[in-house]
């Protein structure tokens, strides 16, 4: 009986739960790669790398900081397969409406008038 | 056995699915999925009139205004209080009310921070002439950078009524729920300046 608790609790507060000297860790992964955003966006304001490279390197970093967030900090990373569903299909539902309204609009001046 | 711990599996099986999930839980991931395309739809009017701010006669250029200083500092403000929420959360699944009470509060607190941070970046844009009707671009930036910083204001208001809600019993599986689903919008609204900081002040 005692063990059915246990499980259920385990289960109720999530088995993915990780410990705090874990969060720490991450929380210094996202400070550092923010740190490298920023830098990166600094260092080229010289132009020292073409500008499609800068935007590709602060998408990649700013998704690797997203994506830590919902995984370790939102807990999605082993969590019931129902959010996930209901988080990730907008989420790239968004993406495409980005990045389809980028591609019609993208220099396109006629739009506003 | 007391009447309330007979009563207490009840009350933590009370808001389960059929699906086996908590209902409060499974509403709130889907409330921030729509509120993912909700930000996504703001983002993406705000590309969309960047380059008819440009060709316009009242262009006002991004870069002349956007401090990214103040930026990065209320980018780790809210870094730091994603990692400061999830401590909360920890602590109070095990029942620690001393260190639940400190990252909690300490939660609010970087969340006012962040809305302080940004009342002075908003005070002075104005004064500096960007207003919501000085351009295409003042409008679709104060309206995505503006709707973020209610959501963290409805955070703070959020993060505080379950403080005083769950502080007395912070480990029951009823509390330490609510403290999860306050927890994901919190963290939801961190995401959010995660992907404005790169597509609006870096970019």
């Amino acid at each position: 009986m005692a063990g059915h608790h246990e499980e259920h609790s385990s289960h109720a507060h999530g088995e993915h739960s990780h410990s705090d000297r874990f969060y720490w860790l991450v929380a210094g992964v996202l400070a550092v790669v923010t740190a490298l955003e920023v830098g990166l966006f600094i260092v080229n304001e010289q132009h020292l790398i073409a500008k499609w490279l800068e935007v590709t390197l602060l998408l990649i970093l700013s998704t690797i900081k997203g994506a830590a967030v919902v995984m370790f900090f939102m807990h999605l990373k082993g969590d019931a397969g129902i959010f996930k569903f209901v988080f990730l299909v907008p989420l790239a539902f968004a993406t495409t409406l980005l990045l389809s309204f980028m591609v019609l609009f993208s220099g396109h001046v006629g739009i506003a008038g | 056995m007391s009447e309330s711990s007979m009563t207490r599996p009840h009350a933590a099986t009370a808001h389960h699915t059929s699906l086996g999930v908590d209902n409060r839980k499974l509403g709130v991931w889907a409330f921030i999925g729509s509120e993912t395309l909700f930000f996504a739809t703001l983002i993406t009017t705000y590309f969309v009139f960047a380059p008819v701010n440009r060709v316009r006669p009242d262009f006002q250029d991004p870069r002349e205004f956007l401090d990214i200083e103040l930026t990065t500092v209320l980018a780790s403000i809210l870094l730091a209080s994603s990692l400061t929420m999830v401590l909360a959360l920890s602590a109070s699944r095990r029942g620690d009310r001393r260190w639940f009470t400190t990252w909690l509060l300490a939660t609010v607190g970087l969340g006012l921070a962040f809305i302080g941070g940004q009342v002075y970046e908003f005070n002075h844009l104005y004064h500096e002439g960007l207003t919501l009707s000085s351009s295409l671009f003042g409008t679709t930036f104060f309206v995505l950078t503006g709707f973020h910083g209610t959501h963290v204001a409805i955070g703070v208001i959020w993060l505080l009524s379950v403080f005083f809600k769950v502080r007395a019993y912070p480990d029951s599986p009823e509390n330490a729920m609510d403290v999860e689903i306050a927890g994901l919008y919190w963290h939801f609204v961190d995401l959010v300046w995660v992907a404005i900081f790169v597509l609006v002040y870096l970019i």
